[in-house]
């Protein structure tokens, strides 16, 4: 048996650390990040549209351990202990100015949106309606079922629901921010707060169009200003290190965000949530001691429209709505909105999707509002869909699920080619929804044609992050872009009609086994392209859409196949995200570096 | 031994109180228990399987044979694969009647030499004296006052393993009673026929025989240094393959004569009962590991394209940083320009030319093994030098590199093993495998060490964590959806049972008298005792109560969860007594095993309630500034208690699914084995690696046993000379 020591897995700062930062238990110093400007051609991506440049490296330094929880390197590589699930870093974008905001999700649709759909404002108003009504109403509104309201207006979730409505003068233009002081707060959750020593300034200075950036790296939580002025760019508005939880998501709300208020929601690799408001620089932990869950959690989202309520993936298959106002209680599985006796199992033949809770449950005093099993294998990403009706969750299983979680109804069921999904995103106008996973490909589904579309190879390791580029889309043209493990971003160009099946359809029924022939939601959808998945195309298909379907895995030799436009290896280490910005496309890897790629000058618009 | 005594003394001293409730009684010898041995207890195996599926056995190493161990085992769970073995030669009925009997005396106890520190005994006589004999044996064992780390240490783990024994030496050879002349094939046969008439399901094998016919005809592995596994693997495959071609030939031609030669009618029946069985089952090594290349090579001077198929045993991939599996197959397929020195030579323009060749699967095998190039030659350092690149590998995969007209091309493989190299070169390290057993998941073999480990340990290995451990050849073997699908459910059920046990995990003072978890464990245990002696299930549900404390439910359901296990009826009375005597002393094992975890389990409740109220402590320091904050936690404990409160109240009513164990491996290989495609017999059935000089290929194909042989060795004389270069 023959072992050597391991490489040390962070650069040595523990040399470079002076004895007088051992004041209150702090005994390393923090490195603070780096910003630099590589050019070259290696820094430039062509595409047909022009040329990427990068314009920011920013390194954001990897915190040290925590002093008392010492790196234990075991140099036994087969020490069968486990190992805490870790995420790359994951990047949160949040320009304050709303009409930038809305304006990044209106440009896409200029030509058929009724914009009722996707604007945050819409979203806003119609809550309140709603919210109104509900008070003067209320009986008949615990039984309705959520989406059975009138077109026109984006549906909330949980908004039947009287007892999940906030109390009344919570709202408008007085946020409510969490309890708990940050910087005074002497939990043991959080192992220091470093705000910026200019912070006030910094943000008095800042430009509510420019980007704020909230990253995790490691046990550290960064808050960046991306649109300061260079030599402070680099360094981070506050830095928030936690002692054991390293956060693993985090999603802003979009709905609550303005100049002097930013929610930020993060789940973390011991199962904790934090409810984080930026300004006011306070904070309520969710889930505190693992009261609801123990598992990790793999991503967090605010609900769509919603301002309290937010939507985590738990490690353990389990997706929990929870109410960032409401205090946890212990949870116990319910069912028609009385608890259960019985500890179920996840049963899979049981119902496809097991509501342990029902957002309709009317024991709401407490958290989680809702709670959701889907299968007992790492959730590893969901996203909303841009008209707040569905939910499009992947898995470690390799399972695409498609929920129409304002029914809570499990309505499509897609297997991956193999391996596990790692991503998955919506098209801006909510047709498409993008994969990637541990085949090495992309692939594009079509939620009304309930089908694949196409694979994309290109990739030459697992894909980590798929995003659209909305600045490129319209109802026929897309441009979307994958980073994988493979150190590649890769963009690609999909036209619905430029699409080509190797062979003739027919061959397609025979090639998926089943009888369960996925049955388009709307046959004339491919027809009417600039239609909209929306309201009403929900209620012409009826109960039919809202089937449970499972689908085959289709062969390779009968489904498209799409290549990219652009290819290139950015990075010396795996990628984890991507996201596109009105003038700039960013990346992140494992390792910490962001990128910023500016956009090629005079041509935004396709 | 000390150490153990050393472990239980620690954990004694840090249980205070509720030690006093546990039974007085201890079994120091229980303490041994590996983590393995804890772990079938935990979910009992049931009846035992007649095709080996339930042995975990370590191999023993005999100094850098680890290379040998890791393989072994991999094929050992290559569950088409182990069942040929054991079936071949295949026998007519009558004959397999006889064979029970003799076979039984042929392995098991003649052929079972203990080594010298074991007593010999038949294994009845040494499952109930062990315990005893290995107590007695203190001097010989570890060091007094070993650190507590040195428990995790795999020498150590393999030491207790070696120490536990049963250990199995397989010196001897039964190539006769196969008929077949003693080699490489019989000495394999052996080991798994021993391992499968063999009682215990855990234990120790050496394999001095089969490393002596292997160092005795094969120069290159008769040092003792450290080989390359996957050389090895390939040696052994091609060895399989003539051995059991040969002994087929000569069946035939027994036939031939016999056929002429005056025989009673049953005689007759049988001699062509025995060739038609052979003759169907000798290609099985092929029609496992074998796939078919093909390579269209085209001539860029005549345009002219021409295709050559060659077989292959395994799959050997170049590596680039950062890539996956699947890209290195792409890899392995993508074009290639032949030019230079490296010339095609064509038949049509009749002389050597540039020409652009690839490489795509055209027959997929069933079994995918797969090979990592990570020992590459390098110029600089004019030797072999190991690639630490990060090449991620799924459960999971399909292969895009077909030909169009395969068969099959969508093929859904499962990954079942992996080989792991630990070390910094080529030239020096350790293999172990990973491997997932149909009966038990995943499990870690290492020499005379078996682990079980979790699913998620199997990609710990890609290459990029300090340890200098990567995988080197990955196993993937043929599965559909609905196999996997179900595999899935299994493990979600399995999850889901689990995540039961473990929902009420913080501990509260609690009123209710079973099932609280700090003095449950007792509980439930003295309640079985009595009642096992008479009753043989009930200490089943026992390990399963006491391993997974937690789990009352188990308890109120056992009875009928055990009557619902596959029962084989086929057992001699005799058998049973010896059975019973075993499942008592193991009962006893067991229980001792129970009043540790348990010790085990109050331990971590109390250090978990000390740290808890360390922490309501410090909240309630924290209280002039936030006093809410305590509030809201004695909240909480109290939503904790309504919550286990009805937890068990959930438990109580017991509805809980038994965790069925997945067998689709198993069953998945059973009907598909009725699909066997007749065998095309290839000839050389080489490695092809790509790097191989193409003027190779051209070697013919030939049918011939001795020609096959000298192909063999030529092309593993060349992939040394390549390795060596």
């Amino acid at each position: 048996m023959f072992v050597l020591p391991p490489p040390p897995r962070y650069p040595i700062t523990q040399t470079t650390a002076s004895p007088s930062g051992q004041t209150n238990g702090q005994t390393v110093l923090e490195m603070s990040n780096v910003l630099t400007h590589p050019s070259g051609p290696e820094f430039q991506l062509s595409v047909g549209e022009g040329t990427y440049i990068l314009q920011d490296n920013l390194h954001l330094a990897t915190p040290p351990p925590h002093p008392q929880d010492a790196p234990t390197v075991n140099p036994n590589p087969l020490a069968t202990a486990p190992i805490p699930p870790k995420a790359g870093i994951k990047l949160t974008i949040c320009i304050t100015s709303p009409r930038k905001s809305s304006l990044q999700l209106y440009r896409v649709n200029t030509s058929t949106s009724t914009g009722s759909n996707l604007g945050t404002y819409s979203i806003k108003e119609s809550e309140n309606e709603s919210r109104s009504s509900n008070e003067t109403n209320n009986n008949g509104a615990m039984t309705q079922l959520p989406s059975s309201n009138a077109s026109g207006r984006t549906p909330v979730f949980g908004e039947d629901n009287i007892l999940l409505t906030p109390v009344a003068g919570k709202e408008g233009v007085k946020r409510k921010k969490p309890k708990t002081n940050l910087v005074k707060s002497n939990s043991q959750f959080i192992s220091r707060v470093i705000p910026h020593d200019s912070l006030n300034k910094r943000l008095q200075e800042h430009n509510p169009e420019g980007m704020f950036v909230f990253a995790n790296i490691d046990r550290a939580y960064q808050w960046l200003d991306l649109s300061s002025p260079t030599p402070a760019r680099a360094q981070p508005l506050m830095k928030i290190l936690f002692a054991k939880a390293h956060m693993l998501c985090h999603d802003i709300n979009s709905l609550t965000k303005g100049p002097n208020h930013i929610d930020v929601i993060m789940g973390a690799s011991t199962g904790d949530i934090v409810w984080f408001e930026a300004y006011s620089q306070k904070y309520v932990r969710v889930n505190k001691n693992n009261i609801i869950s123990t598992s990790a959690v793999s991503q967090i989202r605010w609900l769509p429209g919603s301002e309290n309520l937010f939507l985590a993936a738990h490690m353990d298959g389990s997706l929990i709505v929870y109410d960032k106002e409401r205090d946890d209680a212990a949870f116990i599985p319910e069912s028609n909105g009385a608890p259960t006796l019985s500890q179920n199992p996840f049963d899979p033949d049981l119902k496809p999707l097991h509501i342990n809770k029902s957002v309709n449950s009317k024991n709401q005093k407490a958290n989680p509002v809702a709670s959701w099993k889907i299968s007992n294998h790492r959730i590893t990403d969901f996203g909303f869909s841009p008209d707040s009706r569905h939910l499009a969750v992947v898995s470690e299983d390799g399972s695409l699920r498609i929920i129409n979680y304002l029914k809570e109804q499990l309505t499509d069921l897609y297997p991956s080619y193999y391996g596990a999904f790692n991503c998955v995103c919506w098209s801006p106008n909510g047709k498409y929804i993008l994969t990637g996973g541990q085949d090495d490909l992309v692939s594009i589904w079509s939620l009304a044609e309930r089908r694949i579309v196409a694979r994309c190879p290109g990739h030459h390791s697992w894909v980590t992050a798929v995003a659209f580029d909305p600045r490129r889309c319209d109802n026929r043209n897309y441009r979307f872009g994958s980073v994988g493990e493979d150190r590649r971003l890769l963009l690609w160009d999909f036209n619905v009609g430029m699409l080509r099946r190797p062979k003739a359809a027919s061959i397609r029924n025979r090639a998926s086994i089943s009888s369960n022939i996925p049955v388009g939601r709307n046959r004339t959808e491919s027809q009417a392209t600039n239609r909209f998945r929306s309201n009403s195309s929900l209620d012409d298909d009826g109960v039919d859409a809202n089937e449970f379907v499972e689908h085959e895995v289709e062969s390779r030799t009968v489904t498209a196949e799409l290549p990219p436009v652009m290819s290139k290896a950015i990075d010396e280490h795996p990628l984890s995200w991507v996201g596109f910005e009105e003038e700039c496309i960013i990346t992140a890897c494992v390792e910490g570096h962001v990128r910023v790629w500016k956009r090629p000058q005079d041509c935004l618009s396709p | 031994m000390s150490s153990f005594f050393n472990r239980m003394r620690s954990g004694a001293g840090t249980s205070s109180p509720s030690a006093g409730s546990s039974p007085a009684k201890k079994d120091p010898n229980a303490l041994q228990i590996t983590p393995l041995e804890k772990y079938l207890l935990d979910l009992p195996l049931g009846p035992s399987r007649d095709n080996g599926s339930d042995k975990f056995w370590g191999l023993e190493n005999f100094g850098n044979t680890c290379y040998c161990n890791s393989i072994l085992q991999c094929l050992y769970y290559s569950v088409p694969f182990r069942e040929q073995v054991i079936n071949y030669p295949k026998r007519s009925p009558l004959e397999s009647v006889t064979t029970t009997s003799t076979g039984q005396a042929r392995i098991d106890p003649d052929a079972v030499i203990l080594p010298p520190n074991h007593p010999s005994l038949t294994p009845t006589k040494l499952m109930k004296q062990q315990p005893v004999q290995n107590s007695a044996r203190n001097p010989g064992g570890p060091p007094p006052t070993p650190k507590p780390e040195d428990k995790e240490h795999p020498d150590f783990k393999k030491r207790v393993a070696q120490a536990r024994g049963p250990t199995l030496s397989m010196g001897n050879d039964n190539a006769a009673a196969y008929g077949m002349p003693e080699s490489l094939f019989t000495s394999l046969k052996d080991i798994f026929e021993a391992l499968l008439a063999h009682k215990s399901n855990v234990g120790v094998v050496s394999p001095t025989k089969f490393l002596e016919v292997l160092r005795r005809e094969n120069e290159m592995f008769r040092s003792a240094m450290h080989q390359d596994a996957h050389e090895f693997l390939n040696l052994l495959l091609n060895e399989v393959v003539a051995n059991v071609e040969v002994h087929s030939k000569r069946l035939e031609e027994e036939k031939g004569t016999n056929g002429h030669a005056e025989k009673t009618g049953f005689e007759k029946a049988l001699a062509s009962a025995m060739t038609k069985t052979t003759s169907s089952t000798t290609g099985w090594v092929h029609e496992l590991f074998e796939g078919t290349l093909t390579s269209e090579t085209k001539c860029l001077t005549c345009e002219n394209v021409s295709q050559r198929d060659e077989a292959f045993l395994d799959l050997s991939v170049d590596l680039d940083e950062h890539s996956s599996v699947t890209a290195c197959l792409r890899k392995f397929s993508a074009e290639e320009m032949l030019c230079e020195r490296n010339k095609f030579h064509c038949d049509r323009c009749g002389g050597l030319q540039e020409a652009e060749k690839r490489m795509k699967i055209k027959r997929l095998p069933r079994i995918l093994a797969l090979h990592l190039k990570r020992f590459k030659y390098t110029e600089d350092l004019q030797r072999l030098q190991k690639l630490f690149h990060r090449v991620v590998y799924p459960y999971h995969l399909r292969l895009f590199n077909t030909t169009d007209d395969a068969e099959d091309p969508d093929r859904l493989y499962e990954l079942y093993a992996v080989v792991v190299h630990i070390g910094g070169g080529p030239y020096h390290g350790h293999y172990i495998s990973i491997v997932k057993t149909e009966e038990r998941g995943w499990l870690l073999f290492d020499d005379e060490m078996v682990e079980p480990v979790d699913k998620s340990y199997v990609q710990n290995f890609f290459g990029d964590r300090p340890g200098l451990a990567c995988a080197y050849v990955l196993f993937y073997q043929e599965t559909t959806l609905e196999a996997v699908k179900r595999e899935q459910d299994a493990e979600s059920l399995a999850a889901a049972a689990k995540a039961v046990v473990e929902i009420p995990k913080e501990p509260v003072g609690l009123g209710l008298k079973t099932n609280g978890f700090m003095n449950g464990i007792q509980h439930v245990k003295s309640a079985v005792t009595p009642t096992s002696d008479e009753d043989t299930n009930g200490y089943a549900s026992l390990d399963k109560a006491v391993t997974e404390p937690p789990q009352p439910i188990k308890l109120s359901t056992s009875p009928s969860e055990v009557t619902a296990l596959p029962q084989v009826p086929s057992r001699t009375p005799n058998e049973d007594i010896k059975s019973k005597k075993e499942r008592l002393k193991e009962e006893k094992e067991r229980k001792a095993v129970a009043k540790i975890t348990g010790r085990q389990e109050e331990k971590a409740e109390r250090e978990r309630l000390k740290s808890l109220e360390v922490k309501r402590k410090e909240g309630m320091k924290k209280a002039d500034a936030d006093t809410k904050a305590a509030i809201q936690a004695s909240k909480a404990s109290k939503a904790e208690e309504d919550q286990r409160v009805a937890a068990e109240s959930g438990n109580k009513d017991g509805v809980s699914t038994p965790v069925p164990i997945p067998t689709g491996g198993l069953s998945r290989f059973k009907s598909s084995s009725k699909s066997f495609r007749k065998s095309k017999l290839f000839g050389g059935s080489r490695e092809s690696s790509k790097d191989e000089p193409f003027a190779e290929e051209n070697g013919a194909e030939a049918t011939t046993p001795t020609d096959k042989s000298r192909n063999r060795f030529s092309s593993l004389r060349k992939k040394t000379s390549n390795m060596m270069l």
